[in-house]
Order: C-alpha cells, then structure tokens, then sequence
C-alpha cells in the first residue's frame, strides 16, 4: 500500500510530510504502469498541446494536394488571385491605399497590409518552415492554420486527427475577416463590395469523392541530385532580392503574369482537352511535351534542377534567363560580364517564339506580349503628391534673429530671417517635427519629432541635423534650462519627461508628468519649469475631468509639484508671466458629464485660460464670449513687459489679445467662491480682458514674441504661412510665405475642415477638439442620440480607423461618411452638416491620419520572450487545464489580425447600468496600448482591467484561469499590436 | 603603628568596595566603537500618524517614515511633519516599504495589502493586482534598480520597468524560489537580493538576468549544524550587498558574506540582542544594524566583532552596551534611546541613525561619528555588571 501526499498535481508533498509505504515491488511496478496511463486518459488534449504548429507552405500541401486524383487542389490555388495577393503589393495603388490610409511603411512590409494579402504575416520567423514563402501570398494555411502538425497523409487521413492537429476548416465568416468592404481599397480602385458566396465558388477546390494521392513523378522530372553545371533554382531564389522595389518589384510583377500560372492552367479541362487533340495521353502537368513551354528549364536537354526548384512555378525567370545556380550570387549579378559567362541569357524575340509561335493556333503579338510582361528595374514613379508644411510651433534664436519654424508635414525645420521676415532656408529633421527650441548660446537647436520618437539635434551654423536621439513615445515640447546643460522633451505618449545632458546627450532621468505631457515653459528666473498635460488623470466612472500641470525644480530636476486643475483637459500651451509670479496655460472645460443636447452658452465645451500661480495655485477664466466661442487655444505669450497676453485659436483662426492687468484684477478681486465656482465658467467675463482679436490665416498653433516686444510671429498650420503681428498697433502685418504648394489636395482640404470650428454652432468646438492630433482626449461622453443620460461612451482615437468600420462604440455608422454625416450635425455640432465636398474631404483626411509606429514592436523587430508567451496566450484554443474554448470566444476570433478586428457586434459581458445595449463593435488594438481608458464607457483604467475586474464570466474570452504572469505575458503581447 | 595599620586597613576596605561594586579604574584608552549617544525619539504625540514604524527612509533633509496608518516626512530642518492617510490620498494606510528613486525624487512605497504606490510633486499614482502586472497586493518592501522598481511580496517578487511600463513576476517559476514569500528586496545597480521566507537569499545579477540562491548547506531547520558553512538560517528577513559583502538577517541569527567566506552571529555569543531579526540596514563591509525583537544591534567592527546593543529600560532609560565576543567593553545608561526595544526597520543617514520601532521613530545623531574602532577610554558607567548578569548584551528588561 502506497500512501502519496500530493500537494498540487505534478509535485511531490516535501520530504518530512510524505509518507510511504510498500508492500513490494509488484506494488511499485504496478503504481508505475498505472500512472502514465492515468495521465493518457485524464489529459488526452494536453498531449495535444505539446506541440506549436508551424507553417510549411503552400509546396508542402501542393506535394500530395495536386493532380487529378486530388481534384488539382494546388493548381487552382495557383490560378486564382489568393496566390497573386502578395505579389498585387507591388502595384502602384497599394502604395496609393496605403497613404489613404495612414500607413508610412511600403506596402510589401507593412503588417496592416501583409496581415491580409499575405500568411503567417504575424507569426515570427521562426514559426514558419524554411519550405514556406510569404511571396506565395493568400495560401493554403491562411485559412486553413499552420500545417506543420496535420499535414503528415496519415493525419489529414483522419478528419478528426487532423482537426485535433490543427486543421481549420473555415467558413464564410472567416473570409470576411480580410474581405469586408475596405474604404481604402474602395476609395483607389473603386471595385464592386465582394459577393462571398460567387468568390466562394471561384476558389472552390473540393476533393474528388475518392481521392487518390499523386504517384511518380512527370516522365521528365529530373533527380536534384546535382550535377555538374548551372542548375535551376526557382524564381523565389530569383525573387529574393529581385522583389525589392528598388528593383522594381520584378519578381511580383512576374508573379502577377500569366507566366506564373502556365503550369496551372495545366490543370484545367481545356489543357485535358488540347492534349487529347494533340495525341498526348496522360496528365499534361507529368508529359513533358506540355510542361516544355509550361514549365521552366524542361525544354533543355538534361536539365538540372536544385531542391529550391518546383515545376509548378510555371514559366519562371530562369524559362527565359537560364538556370541561375552560378548567377543569381548579388556580388556575380551585379558584374554583367561574370552573370553573363555565369550563364545568365539575354532575352530577345526568339526566346518568346520559341514557345509562342504557333503555339495552339494562338496568334501571338510579340511587341503587344512583350509590354505585358515586362519588369523594368526603374518603375515610373507615381506623381509625387503636394508637400505641405504645417508649421506647428516656432522659436527665437537666443539673439532673435532667426525663427526656426517646426513643419510637420514636410518634416523640416524652416528658417526665418526676422529682419526681412522671409524664408531663409530649410532642412530635414525627423518625422513630424513638433516642437523646436534653442540652446542658451544659440549654437544648437533641438526639434522633436513625434512620428519617429526622436529629438534632432541641429547646429545651427551648419544649419543641419548632426545627431538624432531616441526619446520616449511622440514627443512634443522640449527645452534647454538657462545653462543650456540639460534638455528636457516631453515623451506625450508616455507620459513621462526625458531628460537629457546634453554634454553626453545620455538620458540622465526620466521623470513621470501627468497624462499626455505637450508643452513646457522655463520661469524668468530659470528655476521652475511648468508642463501642460493634455490629459486629464484617470477619474471614476461619471467623475468630471481632472488635469495637472507638472511644476519641476530646475535645481534638483525633479518634480516639486503637480497643480491640478479641476474639470479642465486639452491643456496644451504654456507662458510665463516676465514677473515670474505666475504663468498661463490653455485649456479647455469639456462638460462630458452631461448630455450633448445644445452647445449654447457653452453647453458642451468651453475655452479659456489657466493662470498657474507660483505659489500653486490655479484659477480658471474663459476666453469664449456669450455668442461666440474661442475654440482650441493651442499657445500663449506675453509681450517682455507683461502687459498682454496673445493666445491663439486654432479652429476659429485668430488670436486673442488679453490685458493682463485687467484680468489679474478681476480675478484678485473675486471671491473664493467666485475663482472657483464662478469664473471658470463665465462667458461674460471674457469681453472685460480680451480687447481684441487679431485674424490671422487658417489654424494658428504656435507663437513668439520677439525680446523686443515688437512683433509677434504665428504659425498657420494650415496655411504654410505665418502671421506677423505689430504689438504697437496690434494688427497683422505681413504674411510670411514658407513655401507649401499652393494646390489645395482634398486631404488637405479635409484637414482644413477638421480644423474648423465654423461647423459648430457659435464656434464652440471643432473635430480637433476631441480627437487633437487625429488622436484622442480620453474622457467619455453622453452622446443624445441614445438617450439622455443613457450609454455614456469613451471617445476613440481616429488613428487607424480606416477599414474598421462599423463606427461608434454600437457599431451604428457603417461608414465614415455616415459617422461624420448629417447624424453629426444633429448630435454634435447643431449647424448644417457638411456639404457633399467637405464630407469627402474630411473622411479622406481622418483616414490619412498616421498611424504612428508601435513602440513596443518597431517594424521587423522580434519578438521579446514574454510578448511571444503573450502571443501562444492570444491565440491559445485550450484552456490550462485543457479544455477546449469555443471558437467564439477565443481572442483572435474576434481580434483577427492585421486589423484585430472583425468589425462586427458582440456582447462581452460588459453592459453597465446605464447602457441601453450590451452588444458593441469590436473596437480594433492597432497601438491599443496608446488609447487608454479601454472599454466601451472608459471604464477600465488600464488593459488588466479588462480582465481582472471587467470579465468575471469568461464573456470577454477565457481569463480566469490564467496566472498573473500569463496575464502580464498576455498585455506584453498586445501592446505590439 | 597604630595610624599605618588604620591606613591599612581603610586601603583594604576602599579597594574591596571598588572590586565588589564598580570596574576598576581604567588605566589606558581600548578601541571601542563610536556609541550612540545623543537621541530624539518621535511618536505619535509629536504628529506621526502612527506609531507602529515599518518602514523610514532618509532622503537628504526629508525622513520618510512608513506606518501602520500613514506616511509620514519630517523635515530635519524644521522639525515639522507632514503626513497622509486614505483620505489625503494614501492609497493604502499600511506602509511597509519606501525607497526613494534618488534620480527622480519620487518615493516608492510598499503598501501591505495595498500593492505599489509612487508618490511624486504631491500626487500619488497606484498599482496594484488588478490594474497592473503586480503579482501580489501584500508589498513588504521596494527598492530601486535603474529604471526598475522592485516589489517584495507575499506571492513572488514583481519587477516595474518604470519607462516601458513591463511588469515581470519572479516566482518558483523562473527563479529559484524554494518558497515565494518574499520578505524582504535590495537593490544596487549590480545586484538584486531577495530576503525570502524558507528560501534563504536569492542574488539577481542585472546584467546576466541569471538567479544565485543561498541556503543553508546543512539543509536543517531547527538547528544550525555546521557553522560557517552559508547562510546562517533560510528564514531570512532582510538581505544588503554593500562595498562587496553580503549581510543577511533571519529570524535565526545574523550573517556576512564576503564572497569567500560567511560568517554567522548569534546573540549567545556576540553583541547582537536577539536572534530574531526583523530588518537590518548594512553602512559598510564592516558595519551593519540589525533590528531584532529586543534591541538594536549594530556590529560596528567586524573584523574584531565588536558591537554595540541599543535597547531600552523598563524605568524609561536607555542602554548601550559595547561588547568584544563575550566580554562586555562598556555600558552606557542614559536616557531613552530607542522608542522601543522591538525594532523593526533602520536606516543610515550619513551620521545619524533612524530606528522605527512599536512605539515610535527614533534617531541616532552621530555627532563625531567614526567607523570602526577608535582608542578611548570606556564611558564611566553607574551600575557595570559581572559578564553572567541579567544585563549582559543589553536585552531589555
């Protein structure tokens, strides 16, 4: 008798505690036969598990999956566009698809693009077999999961084996993952919305009702084993550098061509047919008669093939080329007198007619032919589209006589001679430059670029970029102390605050801002920085916004103070009085609490000012007026003798000049009650500071006054110009032209009307106002078309959106345009909706929106080992003690890639009391880690939320039998999304 | 005649007084340790929030103190203190770490049943185990590693790199964890060391990523069979890696390690008061503090394993006894020292001591403070006792 104390399944109780005893060892003996068996039979799925299916590619199902036994399943694979989905990258308009859509990487490497014209797109190199191609584009696996483990006869014998080792079997559900009407694709070549059930039986490849495996080979087929001289490689072996599209995507092109399909089309009836004509028994895809124009390399005598090689890539590269053993070497390929005696042929008419001339009593169109086919290195470039500059912020030179304009559309940095106030020169910096600023001795310059997450460093005599620093995510403002020593860039992504020395320009610290750090500004007395946070903190469900400003001691470099400044978000633009006793920010009073029903009297959103003591404090004023508001203040500053204050809007295009000192009185001379309570929302008051508004041209962001007080200069973002103001007289007087074309594109049309608070009864607001930067402002909001009161929802980012309709968190609006239609002007902005024009404009804008690189996984990076554990987790199909999850309710179901959406409604279990509805639009994860609070209303604060308070019923898929760690591997691997 | 055998005999009785009741007089200076001497004690009365003190953390003039109910900062300069409970934002009233991140200024704090909270310019942020990678709510002590904060817990040892925002548990999964209740985190920029109960001392080395554990060789629990031979006891509490030594408090004795040979203590045979440790803060290869339940005891010379035991009396007084091996050197009375004999958490700043304790905070000032050993004489004592007394070692009445 054994007596065993098992402390949890798998593990012995410890020594000390355990207590054995024996009868003999027949007793042993048995103990240990019983065990495994009992492990066989209680866990029959984990033995399943044991393995992670790779992929082996479409010539591995194509070696049994082939000939007329097996209903020439490969060959019509071959022939149809599922093969050429890869290759359709290389087209002009994939390009132009992915610049409607936001996508800066070319289109052959793009995951968003890859995840739908391409298999395996996501999985990691090393889950797919050396015998896979991505170039073979929609294959086998795609559909049907990665082979390595059912692909084996005697398991794809067995339907039940197979399915147990992997075998998909889809249905037309999982074809709509990758085939729902895409805006993008429809916007550029404008084809018919795909009828599933007609494409179905386009690619329908169904068994004979016996199949029989293909035996033997073609009465030609060569041995690979090698032989002396050049033996064909295969045109993938051609392709890998030949694919390139500085090559101009030759081996795409080729693929794309009826010569990659001639041995296919040897599958097809008619081929049957003209072999019977012609006297040929047999299959045409094994007589050599057919395959000597079908194939590549079985018209020569004795040729030779290498295990790269496969027949069925029809009329390859080397059909025309020679076989390519000895030249496809870079370093012989690029020596055309060593690739030609390597055996590479030049091609002329007779190698065509060889196999052309009368070939079926085709006539045959050399020149025409030709044309067709040709791949040339040097593609002609499609028309270069307009390069604006958007100049977003701008700085003085220490001895104020050059501005260094930041342009974030053209990614340079614009000089300015303030003397002539002309463009005196331009030069390149990185992606989106947002913000710039000097060095105490003017012999640098810093600009941040948010796109690439990096701050350029420029020496300014040179007037060019000598180095790049890797900062944290999207920064924006940045600035020097008075020493010049350390540099401080403001990482809004991640919301922290880089701090650079610029002797060694190491990060020395980094320390934590608020929520979407934007702008900073240095105090006169250089020892106190202030930092705007665009943000507001994380509040309860239904709890109003609350932001911060972040208050450093420049001494210490550290962070003295967080001011908070309640019921306030979009606070971007930063000044500090010349006294040194207080500062101004910009702000805005998003009212999301309640519902939207009218905007007037600033019902929705306000606009105005914070004045940041230096003590702590922070009062609130408005800018707005009763009848007319002062939508998206982006910057403020004072004149050097503090006695104005110029703020600009940038969606009402102008900017406000305010009388400090009457404003300082109002608000010493209120009560407490009224700096607090009263203030803060009175849009009377504004007429009694602001005395004048100053127009300037379309959506000014940044601006600086000149140490003299003389003029101020404005940035018109969408305008390419700045405005220069005379303080004396306080009017406009000159526009300073930085080059932009003067070609209104419809995107940039588009982006001018987002930018524009005339859609909005009394100005009130504009689209930039909840989504600046195309991104989002994190608070949730009532919404009155379901209710009052009713489905209070979280705002979402329009990064990325392109191709996840529907839109709304219920999945209401099934396009953009219907999203931003007449519905918006009902709901949101109470004037007349948009016309036909600037509604196309503005949804092609929103999809053009850059989709900014993903921090955690930049683009062909690996992945680390907790996002791959992450990565078995998101796309487990078993739980931990091996039961198998519904299809239904697994993660990748619904997050299919490359969208991680499947774009339809599903119910998660997260419906709260106030929601009308519990079914919501699967929302996409493209940078999911960037748009926090998650869910439907916001109310999780982080991504474990999701799950560890949010999915107390496995409805948002199986959590909750994970450990912590698999969670932590499981949000590891969803930031890379 | 008469007066010399008079003289004699009062010589004969004076100096039997003396050897019956008091040392003899010192002729010459020994080397003796600097004793703390000058002491101010902190409680509740004086604004703590509590005076349960788990955790103190020096920081430049400001002195973190960790309590059962709140945080509390003295501002050495002014005296005052400043503290907060829940409700000015604490996230979680039992503060049983804090560490301050010298880079940042911002303090960590380990919340016992509360999870991480960092406190900075004022605003506290939270983690915890459901809105974060937290393994477990139930935080004994942080520490600062480069851009990493690390978090002793009850369920394994969490890792926050605080710029990518990457959570890692260290558990018996991946690291050799023979138990997961981690008591106990140091951190330098080499090197990690976990105090974990049952499981002795693990060593993470940061550029390798790769686990070192330390048991007890002979494998007994009960009794430390052969000395010397690792880590005194696998219960640990408190681990310090300073100017390359090891230091290692349990609730079975103390230890140092060099990298070559340990070296265990026990309070039956040295200066340390109690064999139950509770923490221990470490200034130097030479000198460590131990809180033990009866006494703080500081090895202030290791190499002639001289120490000094703080406790305090009964009657409200304090005690310093400096001890070489067995024999005591001196003993000090005076007035109160520590708060309170159960010592619970130290820290060293620059001169000065702190010491929290059950009953309040304590600081040491080391006015002319001198490591190691010095020649002086030993402190006149009222009342010195024969090496068998009660008093031996300073353990509290």
């Amino acid at each position: 008798m054994i007596n065993v104390f098992w402390t949890h399944p798998g593990k012995m109780a410890k020594p000390g505690v355990e207590r054995a005893s024996c009868t003999g060892a027949s007793a042993i003996f048995r103990l240990l036969l019983i065990i495994p068996s009992l492990l066989v039979i209680v866990t029959p799925a984990l033995a399943q598990q044991s393995k992670h299916p790779v992929y082996v590619g479409a010539k591995v199902c194509g070696s049994c999956h082939d000939g007329t036994g097996m209903g020439h399943q490969y060959s019509l694979w071959l022939l149809n566009k599922h093969s050429r989905a890869y290759a359709s990258l290389a087209k002009p308009y994939a390009r132009e698809i992915a610049r409607l859509s936001g996508i800066p990487d070319p289109p052959d490497q793009a995951p968003m693009c890859l995840g739908c014209h391409a298999t395996a797109a996501e999985a990691e190199p090393w889950e797919r077999d050396p015998t896979f191609a991505l170039e073979d584009g929609i294959q086998c696996e795609k559909c049907h999961g990665p082979g390595s483990e059912y692909s084996r006869p005697e398991v794809m014998s067995n339907r039940e084996a197979a399915v147990k080792a992997g075998l998909r079997i889809p249905n037309k559900e999982w074809c709509a993952n990758c085939h729902f009407t895409k805006g993008s694709h429809v916007a550029v070549h404008d084809l018919p919305a795909l009828d599933i059930d007609e494409a179905l039986k386009k690619i329908a490849h169904p068994l004979p009702e016996k199949p029989t495996l293909p035996a033997g080979k073609s009465e030609t087929s060569e041995s690979v084993e090698p032989k002396t001289g050049p033996q064909y490689v295969g045109a993938l072996a051609c392709g890998s550098c030949h694919k390139q599209e500085a090559l101009g995507f030759q081996y795409n092109v080729w693929r794309l061509s009826n010569h990659a399909r001639a041995y296919a089309v040897l599958a097809t009836p008619k081929a049957f047919e003209l072999a019977k004509q012609k006297g040929l028994e047999g299959e045409p895809q094994k007589l050599g008669e057919c395959l000597r124009c079908h194939a590549t390399g079985y018209g020569e005598e004795a040729p030779s093939f290498s295990a790269s090689f496969s027949p069925a890539e029809g009329v390859g590269c080397e059909a025309c080329h020679g076989p390519g053993s000895e030249y496809q070497h870079e370093a012989v390929m690029r020596d055309k007198r060593m690739s030609a005696s390597a055996g590479l042929k030049p091609v002329s008419r007779t190698t065509c007619l060889r196999c052309h001339e009368d070939s079926h009593e085709k006539p045959f169109n050399y020149e025409e032919a030709r044309r067709q086919i040709e791949h040339p290195k040097n593609r002609p470039q499609a028309a270069a589209q307009p390069q604006y500059k958007t100049p977003v912020n701008a700085a003085l030179s220490p001895d104020g006589k050059e501005l260094y304009v930041a342009c974030e559309a053209s990614n340079s940095v614009i000089v300015v001679d303030t003397a002539t106030q002309e463009k005196t020169a331009e030069f390149q910096v990185g992606g989106q430059p947002a913000d710039v600023s000097f060095s105490p001795d003017g012999k640098y310059a810093y600009a941040s670029n948010r796109l690439d997450d990096t701050v350029s460093v420029i020496d300014v005599a040179s007037r060019r970029a000598v180095r790049t620093l890797q900062v944290g995510d999207e920064p924006h403002g940045l600035l020097t102390e008075k020493t010049g020593r350390y540099l401080y860039v403001l990482n809004t992504s991640t919301d922290d605050i880089s701090v650079y020395d610029t002797t060694t320009f190491e990060e020395i610290r980094r320390l934590s801002a608020g929520r979407g750090p934007w702008s900073l500004a240095l105090s006169p007395d250089g020892n106190q920085i202030l930092v705007t946070n665009m943000l507001s903190r994380f509040v309860p469900l239904r709890q109003p916004p609350v932001s911060e400003v972040t208050m450093i001691d420049v001494e210490r470099g550290v962070v003295e103070n967080r001011l908070t400044v309640p019921e306030a978000n979009l606070i971007q633009g930063v000044s500090w009085h010349p006294s040194g006793e207080f500062g101004l920010v910009t702000l805005n009073r998003t009212k999301n609490l309640v519902p939207m029903t009218r905007l007037v009297q600033g019902w929705t959103i306000n606009n105005g000012l914070g004045i940041v003591w230096k003590e702590g404090r922070v009062d609130q004023v408005l800018l707005d007026e009763p009848n007319m508001g002062f939508p998206d203040a982006a910057d403020v500053a004072f004149t050097p003798d503090g006695r104005y204050a110029l703020v600009t809007s940038t969606t009402s295009h102008r900017v406000a000049v305010v009388d400090v000192q009457k404003l300082l009185s109002i608000v010493k001379s209120a009560s407490e009650k009224e700096r607090k309570e009263i203030l803060p929302n009175h849009r009377g008051k504004a007429t009694e500071y602001v005395i004048k508004h100053i127009s300037t041209e379309r959506s000014p962001r940044g601006l600086v006054i000149d140490a003299d007080g003389r003029f101020a200069y404005v940035c018109n973002s969408l305008d390419d110009s700045l405005t220069v103001i005379d303080l004396a007289s306080l009017e406009p007087v000159k526009r300073v032209d930085l080059g932009g074309p003067k070609e209104i594109t419809k995107v940039r049309f588009g982006e001018q009307t987002f930018h524009d608070a005339k859609i909005t009864f009394q100005r009130q607001f504009s689209c930039h106002s909840c989504h600046p930067d195309g991104h989002v402002d994190g608070i949730a909001y009532d919404i009155e078309a379901d209710g009052i009161g009713i489905s209070p929802v979280d705002n979402r980012t329009l990064r990325g959106i392109n191709d996840t309709a529907p839109f709304k968190w219920e999945g209401t609006n099934p396009s953009l345009s219907r999203q931003c239609g007449a519905r918006l002007s009902v709901f949101f902005t109470r004037v007349a909706p948009f016309t036909p024009e600037e509604l196309a404009a503005v949804d092609n804008y929103i999809c053009t929106i850059p989709r900014p690189p993903n921090r955690y996984r930049p683009l062909g990076a690996p992945l680390t080992p907790a996002q791959r554990r992450g990565k078995r987790i998101f796309e487990r199909t078993m739980t931990n003690d091996g039961q198998i999850i519904p299809e239904e309710n697994r993660c990748v179901t619904c997050h299919f890639p490359p969208l991680y959406t499947d774009r339809r409604k599903h119910d998660v279990g997260t419906r709260e009391k106030l929601d009308r509805t519990g079914t919501f639009d699967t929302p996409h994860l493209n940078n999911i880690y960037d748009s926090a609070p998650y869910l439907h209303n916001g109310m999780a604060a982080t991504l474990e939320e999701i799950w560890t308070i949010y999915n107390p019923y496995d409805t948002h898929g199986v959590t909750n039998d994970m450990t912590k760690d698999e969670l932590n591997d499981l949000i590891e691997y969803l930031k890379t999304l | 005649m008469k007066s010399s055998r008079i003289f004699s005999s009062l010589f004969v009785l004076v100096a039997t007084i003396s050897l019956l009741w008091g040392d003899p007089p010192t002729k010459s200076p020994i080397k003796l340790p600097y004793v703390y001497t000058k002491w101010k004690q902190f409680t509740t009365a004086d604004g703590l929030p509590n005076d349960h003190i788990f955790a103190v953390e020096v920081d430049g003039p400001k002195v973190w103190v960790g309590t059962e109910d709140g945080l509390a900062c003295i501002d050495k300069r002014t005296g005052k203190i400043q503290s907060w409970k829940e409700e000015d934002g604490l996230p979680w009233k039992v503060v049983t770490g804090l560490v301050v991140d010298k880079r940042t200024g911002d303090l960590w704090l380990g919340l016992f049943g509360g999870g991480l909270a960092r406190f900075s310019g004022g605003r506290f942020d939270h983690w915890h185990q459901m809105n974060s990678g937290l393994v477990n709510d139930v935080v004994y002590a942080v520490a600062i590693q480069g851009d990493n904060v690390w978090a002793a817990t009850t369920a394994g040892c969490s890792r926050f790199n605080t710029k990518t925002g990457e959570w890692t548990i260290f558990t018996e999964k991946n690291a050799p964890m023979e138990e997961i209740w981690n008591y106990n985190v140091h951190a330098t920029e080499e090197k990690v060391h976990l105090a974990v109960w049952g499981s002795g001392v693990l060593e993470f080395d940061v550029k390798t990523e790769r686990w070192k554990e330390y048991l007890d060789p002979d494998g007994e629990m009960e009794i430390d069979l052969y000395r010397d031979d690792g880590i005194v006891h696998v219960i640990t509490t408190a681990a310090e890696y300073v100017d390359d030594v090891l230091w290692v408090s349990s609730y079975f004795g103390v230890c140092r390690y060099d990298g070559r040979h340990w070296r265990g203590f026990y309070e039956h045979e040295c200066g340390l008061p109690s064999d139950f440790n509770n923490n221990l803060k470490a200034r130097s290869a030479i000198e460590a503090w131990f809180c033990t339940d009866k006494g703080l005891g500081a090895c202030m010379d290791f190499e002639t394993d001289t120490w000094v035991a703080y406790t305090r009396n009964s009657d409200g007084t304090g005690k310093a006894v400096v001890t070489r091996g067995k024999e005591v050197l001196e003993v000090i009375e005076g007035p109160v020292n520590v708060p309170q004999s159960f010592i619970i958490c130290a820290d060293i700043d620059g001169d000065d001591v702190w010491v929290g304790t059950g009953k309040g905070l304590g600081w040491g000032i080391g006015e002319g403070y001198y490591p190691g050993l010095k020649e002086r004489l030993p402190a006149k004592t009222s009342n010195l006792r024969s090496e068998n007394s009660p008093s031996r070692n300073g353990r509290a009445q």
